[in-house]
């Protein structure tokens, strides 16, 4: 049975109010009529259109920033990779550097277990990464190297360079003074395009250009080690210039004597001690001022 | 219509012409559902930027239907559990003489008990009906927004009025 809404069709006024009396009784047509002309009297609440096309266009333009921002996302992350790529490259081939003070002495292991004593006011970097396949470092003042054994060697210093195999030496490299001692095995000393073996008991001086060789050296190990400094015909600069590291001091003396050789030892424990041992064999007096403050004069 | 020769509303000016003929249309259908102004505001947006969006997509003629149809999407997906809270205005007729207090009274409670009554009708019948009757829409149109047949939208405006007297007789 078609179903037939004749409230609707009478609302659309496609029925007359007589035609509707056939369904609906006098009151209902009363109550319909009063609900009509009420809900004629409605209204929605007052909607701006012309703001709402307004804040419309904004959001899209907005809408519209926001889809052009997928490509800075794609630059975002290619950005923070190539930040790591890069920040690894350089922390992967970062040198690794140790360094002392004046009157500081340390000592560590390289990555293959090489020890290294460093003396005072030195500096040795190197590379830890592929230190297996390439044991090499730059060394600035003096240090004692006791190597592994295993792939080849190397010191790099502004004077020359020394490679060994493994073994046990010590390296000085300060202004135009360069001193390598071997204590064990062999070194080959790179000095100005020359390779000099240095066996187990020599040790290969270079002073002011002038390399020397010499032998029979009856220590095991560099007497720095055991908080000495041994000095054999070494100009008397470089022995003030030792205490001075060593105590951190500043010395004065009659530089007419700065290239005297010097053949001796002095402690590193006691400064008036010292001192002496440097002072008594030229016959020089010492008046210590301050703290860091010494003078050396002739008696 | 004259959107059936508007095929590019991806045109600035021709996507204003557009909202500013049936953006209050579909605010009031939005209200009509869930009687928060503040929601329809909102959705109104949502609605006509999606709309604009894919101004592409859209087939001659159908773009009405669609806007409908992206609000009525858009009102599933974020908001239909609210309950619905019917604010409307009601403004009394001007020509009434004999306003004695009894009946600007009287019409007072008539019109409370009418608001309930229409809040509670169902959605399809509450938007059939209010489309007729506050944004005077005839049935063929309002059937083609909602997507169905005259006679579906007779059926929801002749339903809604019989449950409106029962509700109003039974307050």
């Amino acid at each position: 049975m078609k179903q037939n809404y004749f409230l609707a069709k009478w609302l659309n006024k496609e029925i007359t109010e007589a035609e509707l009396l056939k369904h609906i009784s006098d009151d209902e047509l009363r109550s319909y009529k009063k609900i009509i002309a009420a809900t004629s009297l409605l209204e929605t609440p007052i909607y701006n259109v012309e703001e709402a096309l307004l804040k419309l266009k904004i959001a899209h333009k907005n809408s519209k920033v926001r889809k052009l921002n997928i490509i800075p996302q794609f630059y975002k992350v290619a950005a923070v990779l190539a930040l790591l790529l890069t920040s690894y490259y350089f922390i992967s081939n970062k040198n690794t550097s140790y360094s002392t003070q004046l009157a500081e002495k340390i000592n560590f292991e390289l990555p293959d277990n090489s020890k290294v004593n460093l003396n005072a006011d030195s500096e040795i970097t190197f590379k830890s990464k592929n230190w297996e396949n390439k044991r090499e470092l730059n060394l600035k003042g003096e240090a004692y190297f006791s190597v592994k054994k295993g792939s080849k060697f190397t010191v790099n210093t502004n004077l020359g360079s020394v490679s060994v195999l493994g073994t046990h030496f010590n390296v000085l490299a300060r202004d135009a003074y360069f001193e390598v001692f071997c204590y064990e095995g062999l070194v080959s000393v790179h000095y100005k395009n020359e390779t000099i073996k240095v066996p187990a008991g020599s040790s290969f001086k270079v002073l002011n250009s002038k390399p020397e060789f010499s032998e029979n050296i009856t220590e095991t190990n560099p007497s720095w080690l055991q908080n000495n400094s041994s000095f054999k015909s070494v100009p008397y600069k470089y022995v003030i210039k030792e205490i001075e590291r060593q105590y951190n001091i500043e010395v004065t003396y009659d530089k007419s004597y700065a290239d005297t050789l010097f053949t001796g030892t002095f402690t590193h424990t006691n400064l008036n001690t010292a001192l002496k041992a440097i002072c008594i064999p030229l016959n020089f007096n010492f008046t210590i001022f301050s703290e860091n403050k010494v003078s050396i004069k002739v008696q | 219509m004259k959107d059936k020769n508007n095929t590019d509303y991806c045109d600035e000016k021709k996507f204003s012409d557009f909202f500013l003929n049936h953006s209050k249309l579909l605010h009031n259908f939005i209200y009509y559902k869930c009687g928060n102004f503040d929601m329809a505001n909102d959705l109104v947006q949502d609605s006509f930027l999606k709309f604009w969006n894919n101004c592409h997509k859209i087939i001659p003629g159908k773009a009405k239907a669609f806007l409908f149809t992206i609000a009525n999407n858009l009102f599933l997906n974020e908001y239909s559990k609210t309950k619905v809270v019917l604010n409307f205005k009601s403004t009394l007729p001007k020509n009434i003489t004999n306003e004695s207090p009894e009946f600007i009274l009287e019409e007072k409670e008539f019109g409370v008990k009418l608001q309930k009554a229409i809040a509670s009708l169902t959605e399809a019948q509450r938007i059939a009906f209010l489309m007729n009757r506050i944004d005077g829409k005839k049935y063929k149109e309002i059937a083609e927004i909602l997507g169905i047949s005259v006679k579906a939208v007779e059926k929801r405006i002749h339903n809604a009025l019989v449950s409106l007297r029962n509700e109003i007789e039974n307050i």
